[in-house]
């Protein structure tokens, strides 16, 4: 299209599709965008490729059936998506979850985290044409994975919380393959620092680029890594402490550009940090119950419903009703790889949820995607998108 | 006192708000809609509160709601300070089913703008004032507002296109000091559906 520019001077624009799927956007979103020669002049987005209805779906289940669906929000980290769920129903119940279960969801989050960063700081450099951190980055993601397989049976959408409970227990050898991945994890970093830190091509292809102040960061309401690279020190294990986040010894992590470096930097550093907190954990990690012991909220055992009335009872009705939220409504964040997730819900003190609505912290990166992109380069858009860790499936919900 | 009881006094008085009872387990005041826009600004200026980010907006339909009483729809705001660690607040502002109109956020917070086109894409509220009001999730050709109480889940729609952004486009660079003068052919397509599918 033939336009005029602010100073008056004919330009000729080329509008262009990127997406909706495209190899460097990982998922499905589209980006509209015209171009004056290399550079992005202006930019609209749109997103919904995969929305598969999350709110609406849960609503038509008991709360215990939603917890499968957190996992499919942030596939990368699933299980951290089922502890911040169970902890904003368990808020609702006042309960107090027992003392191993609390380590040991501290361990699954911040291992969680570990597997996220890394696999958002991997596919950054294979966008920019970097094989060699991908596969040092994956090497630990991979073991990782074989706890995750061993603690739940699967892979990719695996689910572990259960309100007022887990799953299971650890398995036994739990915390030497804990340990031994905390080993890989830091050999990996130091391999990946001495790929990036001092690399001339990836360095002059992220500092400096899709810089975003303090103040629009937060008015976008960008929260997590991406945030702190801007400089704020916000986090909510540290802001409104859960878990006992408050008694480990870390640091909380901040950049200070807020370009596409800092993000993928605080992500490694956070990694760091989260390992020391793994180590941490795994010494306090004492034998004792992970359930609390109340049938009308978490579902007895097998043991206890075979030769217990109410424990027959209880695993009857949580199957068939649902287990009973107290009517009211809460919003409850809790600090995910990506930012705050956090959950709405509105319950009618029967045993479906009423209304659950997802605050995922990838919606508002990418609503700040456009700003970001627009007097770059087409290529520098794509060193930018991987460093917001857009993940579709908390995205599009 | 702590702030959260500070906050609902002071949003109470000023604003005309009402506490939520039924928010048990954090702070949330109804505010009056024509009082909204005043009650966010004082929130997110003042010194005393700081309320920087505005995180969510949730649309809220009681139409099955067991024995609820007032207006069908709501929307919950929730907020955070990243200045002063652990204050939140949230507002929820009461829209009838006759009237549908909420004014917008989007002069405050950037963030309002998506989660703004989300609501009105889910349940059809409609936010007066807001720049580029159209479907966020759901596609341009979708019918009805899917998060509904009267929406049945296992209805299937038929979408076949993604939006035609380009007005959405030209309106950016329009935004930027741009001015077009000339729009090429193909995207001119002759389909006036086509063309108005994205203002659906």
């Amino acid at each position: 299209m033939i336009v005029l520019d602010p100073n008056g001077e004919k330009l000729s624009l080329m509008s262009l599709n990127v997406g909706p799927t495209h190899p460097a956007t990982h998922h499905c979103v589209r980006l509209l965008t015209a171009l004056d020669g290399e550079t992005i002049v202006a930019g609209v987005s749109e997103i919904g490729f995969m929305h598969r209805g999350f709110e609406k779906m849960v609503e038509r289940g008991t709360w215990q059936q939603v917890i499968p669906y957190t996992d499919r929000l942030n596939y990368c980290s699933a299980m951290m998506n089922n502890i911040a769920f169970c902890r904003a129903v368990e808020n609702m119940f006042g309960i107090e979850i027992p003392e191993r279960n609390k380590v040991l969801r501290v361990i699954v989050n911040e291992l969680s985290r570990i597997n996220d960063h890394f696999i958002c700081v991997a596919a950054a450099f294979q966008d920019l044409g970097g094989t060699t951190p991908f596969m040092y980055a994956f090497n630990p993601r991979e073991e990782i994975m074989l706890i995750w397989e061993k603690l739940t049976g699967a892979r990719l959408t695996n689910s572990f919380a259960r309100i007022g409970g887990l799953y299971r227990d650890s398995y036994s050898g739990f915390e030497g393959d804990v340990l031994a991945a905390c080993n890989s994890v830091e050999k990996a970093l130091k391999d990946l620092h001495a790929c990036l830190d001092r690399n001339r091509i990836f360095l002059d292809r992220t500092v400096g680029v899709a810089k975003i102040s303090k103040e629009d960061a937060i008015s976008y309401g960008w929260t997590g890594p991406v945030l702190r690279a801007t400089g704020v020190e916000s986090d909510l294990r540290k802001d409104e402490p859960y878990y006992d986040y408050e008694t480990y010894d870390w640091d909380v992590v901040v950049g200070t550009q807020g370009d596409a470096n800092d993000r993928l930097q605080v992500r490694l550093a956070e990694i760091e940090e989260s390992v020391k907190i793994v180590r941490q954990a795994l010494k306090r990690l004492a034998p004792g119950p992970v359930d609390i012991i109340d049938p009308r909220i978490r579902v007895p055992s097998h043991k206890m419903a075979y030769q217990d009335m109410e424990g027959l009872i209880g695993r009857f009705k949580s199957v068939y009703e649902g287990i009973r939220v107290p009517e009211g409504e809460y919003y409850c964040g809790s600090e995910c790889a990506n930012g705050e997730l956090g959950f709405t819900i509105i319950a009618d003190g029967s045993g479906h949820p009423y209304r659950i609505k997802v605050r995922s912290p990838s919606l508002a990166h990418v609503s700040a995607f456009n700003y970001l992109v627009e007097g770059l380069t087409l290529a520098d858009s794509m060193a930018t998108l991987p460093g917001l860790n857009m993940i579709a499936g908390e995205l599009d919900r | 006192m702590d702030f959260s009881e500070k906050i609902v006094s002071v949003l109470e008085e000023k604003f005309g708000g009402k506490r939520e009872p039924l928010a048990k387990w954090d702070a949330c005041v109804v505010i009056p809609k024509e009082y909204l826009h005043n009650a966010v600004e004082f929130l997110k200026n003042d010194s005393s509160t700081q309320l920087d980010m505005l995180l969510d907006e949730a649309g809220i339909d009681y139409l099955t709601y067991p024995n609820h009483e007032g207006p069908r729809f709501a929307v919950s705001y929730s907020f955070k300070s990243t200045k002063v660690a652990g204050r939140r607040v949230r507002l929820k502002v009461l829209v009838s089913e006759a009237d549908l109109k909420v004014p917008t956020l989007t002069d405050l917070y950037k963030s309002a703008d998506w989660l703004e086109r989300e609501v009105f894409d889910q349940f059809g509220i409609v936010f007066e004032g807001h720049p580029d009001l159209r479907r966020l999730l759901n596609h341009v050709e979708f019918v009805g507002n899917p998060l509904r109480k009267d929406y049945p889940a296992q209805k299937r729609q038929w979408l076949s296109t993604s939006d035609y952004l380009m007005p959405e486009l030209e309106k950016r660079l329009e935004s930027k000091g741009y001015k077009v003068i000339e729009r090429s052919e193909e995207i001119n397509p002759v389909d006036e559906e086509y063309l108005e599918g994205s203002r659906k």
